[in-house]
């Protein structure tokens, strides 16, 4: 049960880290809470079963570019005309996120069938483990280490960072915001895209649902929470404990797996109670 | 002795409600909401209305707290579910009746709010949105998990409940019991709309009183409020207390005209973001605006949409799923473009209306002095 916890943790905490990132990128440049984040999540699922006919590789390619030009187009025309108004934000992407799940239902119905990428498993250290979750976690880490290298890197990462430091400093400097909010947007939606693939293939039994929106949003809220809003290495090592504390309720608790799903709101709420500005957050804004 | 005071009591009335349009529009509507059994008893639209009664005082209590002091709740489902479940566990277990339940529950419901209050004021802004979102979904899995489910009911829920008004009563007074199933519908009609009046009143009071200003002092700018000497937290906290107490009552009263409590109770998904819909169709931060959102939702959406329009290529279920979608619609149009709300530009366009008048008539009174002046 220990080497299952270990391994099994480890794969969950590696989709986390991409599903919470793009959460954590388009708070800290833009300061928008994006609740629609699961439903870019749930939207992904769908949008690569989908895409399904067209073969693995290109749907793994397509539904991250379609659901990103949904999430930029759709930042641009409800959520940009408001920035700054919190309330009206957070409003906004509610109705965003129930719009996605109405269409969902409304073109796919309730469920939908995702594939996994490969078949077959092998077993590590006396556990099984299917080859689709060993690939999607390696898939998860090499996005959320290359999205660390290109903001660390990167002309376009560079302006992200002043302009989540000092906005009105950035504009100054000749960073077109609009544009730099769209793209995070985009990236943000194509990383929840691909952790939402990632998750319903290898651990939902390829099952998508159209409201398995609210979890992964909570989930995310809470790594970022934990982690410190804005900050990308607390992302990763919040990934792992959410994901550690689920695997260990699951397995310890008694009938564990019907409050699997509370674990991550319970963290968020404590870590929002006790210590705010989380575990490497470096400043936190209280106003 | 008696007439004069009668006479002075309409005078009064008369002046706040008669010569303000808004207020006089209000009063037409609540005697056509007063009327409307009557004229067709036992239609559906009577069975929506009451509903609408219910979620309308739930929308009320919500725009104190956000529109009022800038508090944001997305969990108001929260104190529905405490009101529905503490009034549903005391009848399980010590089989009160519910004149003695829904103010236990009530009185849960004030305990638990400064509780729950307390620790979430320290945060602010996404903070406090994210907590009071997840507080009702930690109640509904605590609900839902196993081990526990023979205590709290579980998915099933706990039920059925007695009626607030038992059909022995008319039986009693010499009905039969076919007779006396519609009258106990009106009776629950108009309990629920006494109960939508008295709430809204005092919540409208309270909104316009001195607290009230304080409220929205703190919406406005805290730090100066702090500086004028308001004590700030506690004022946060008399905001959270009465609007939990106000969403408390709702639901105990709610769990009794359904006879049922469940997690349905507790979801966000029908119960909070609706609500926060409605109150942003009506207009955030007035009071009424909740009122009539809540209305134009409930009769467009249950009446309306769902019994008179039908497409041929939308079954029941696709078009159920598209009037969420078209009510997201509106609201997300509504705030980018038009944030005062639907409620907020009609009394907007009556007091233009207002001064219009007000300057006709003062033109009228020049013209006529200037007349005056002319013939002599």
């Amino acid at each position: 049960m220990i080497e299952g916890i270990i391994i099994n943790g480890a794969i969950l905490g590696g989709i986390y880290a991409l599903l919470a990132v793009g959460f954590t990128l388009i708070y800290g440049v833009s300061g928008v809470v994006n609740l629609a984040h699961g439903a870019f999540f749930m939207l992904g699922a769908f949008m690569f079963s989908a895409f399904g006919p067209l073969g693995v590789i290109p749907a793994l390619i397509l539904a991250p570019i379609f659901v990103g030009a949904i999430g930029s187009i759709v930042y641009r025309l409800t959520i940009h005309p408001i920035l700054g108004d919190d309330v009206a934000i957070m409003v906004v992407t509610v109705s965003l996120a129930l719009i996605f799940q109405q269409l969902i239902l409304l073109r796919f119905g309730f469920s939908a069938h995702v594939a996994p990428l490969v078949e077959g498993w092998t077993i590590i250290g006396g556990v099984r483990v299917s080859y689709m979750k060993l690939l999607a976690c390696a898939l998860s880490l090499g996005l959320f280490f290359s999205l660390w290298i290109f903001i660390t890197k990167s002309k376009i990462g560079k302006a992200m960072r002043a302009v989540s430091q000092d906005r009105e400093a950035a504009m100054l400097m000749g960073v077109n915001t609009e544009r730099l909010y769209m793209l995070t947007m985009a990236a943000s939606a194509a990383f929840a895209t691909l952790a939402g693939v990632f998750i319903a293939s290898s651990l939902l039994a390829g099952q998508a649902s159209a409201y398995m929106w609210l979890q992964p949003l909570f989930t995310s809220f809470a790594i970022v929470v934990l982690g410190g809003l804005g900050s990308i290495k607390g992302t990763l090592i919040g990934a792992f404990i959410i994901a550690y504390a689920e695997h260990l309720v699951a397995n310890l608790a008694p009938q564990g797996g019907q409050i699997v799903a509370a674990v991550p709101i319970v963290i968020m709420v404590l870590i929002i109670l006790i210590r705010p500005k989380g575990l490497f957050g470096k400043r936190i804004e209280m106003e | 002795m008696v007439a004069t005071y009668v006479k002075r009591a309409y005078s009064s009335f008369a002046a706040h409600v008669f010569d303000v349009p808004p207020r006089l529009l209000a009063l037409l509507l609540f005697i056509l909401l007063l009327f409307c059994p009557l004229v067709k008893p036992g239609q559906s639209i009577q069975l929506i209305l009451r509903d609408t009664f219910f979620f309308a005082m739930l929308a009320v209590s919500w725009d104190l707290l956000v529109g009022r002091t800038g508090q944001i709740s997305l969990g108001h489902a929260l104190f529905f579910g405490i009101g529905a479940y503490g009034t549903a566990l005391l009848y399980q277990y010590l089989a009160l009746p519910p004149w003695i339940t829904i103010p236990i529950a009530i009185l849960i419901g004030i305990s638990v709010a400064p509780l729950i209050g307390l620790p979430c004021l320290r945060v602010k802004g996404p903070y406090l949105a994210l907590v009071t979102m997840a507080l009702p979904l930690i109640l509904s899995a605590v609900i839902k998990y196993g081990p526990i489910t023979h205590i709290t009911g579980g998915e099933m829920g706990i039920g059925p409940l007695p009626p607030l008004i038992p059909t022995e009563l008319f039986q009693r007074i010499g009905f039969s019991y076919r007779e006396s199933l519609p009258l106990v519908e009106l009776a629950n009609y108009y309990l629920a709309l006494v109960l939508l009046f008295v709430f809204s009143v005092v919540l409208y009071k309270i909104a316009n009183s001195k607290t009230g200003m304080i409220f929205v002092s703190i919406l406005d700018d805290e730090l100066a409020s702090k500086a004028c000497g308001i004590n700030v937290t506690r004022y946060k906290l008399m905001a959270f207390t009465i609007s939990g107490l106000f969403a408390t009552m709702t639901g105990a009263f709610y769990a009794h005209l359904v006879t049922i409590v469940n997690p349905w109770f507790l979801s966000l998904m029908h119960i909070s973001f609706p609500t926060i819909i409605r109150t942003f169709l009506g207009g955030i931060g007035t009071i009424y605006g909740p009122l009539v959102g809540t209305h134009i939702y409930f009769i467009l959406d249950r009446y309306v949409l769902e019994k008179m329009v039908q497409l041929p290529f939308l079954t029941y279920t696709q078009w159920t799923y598209t009037r969420l979608l078209i009510f997201a619609a509106i609201v997300i149009v509504l705030i980018i473009k038009w944030p005062r709300g639907i409620a907020r530009f009609v009394t907007d366009k009556l007091q233009d209306l207002e001064e219009a008048r007000d300057l006709d008539e003062r033109g009228k009174w020049i013209w006529k002095t200037y007349k005056k002046k002319k013939m002599e």
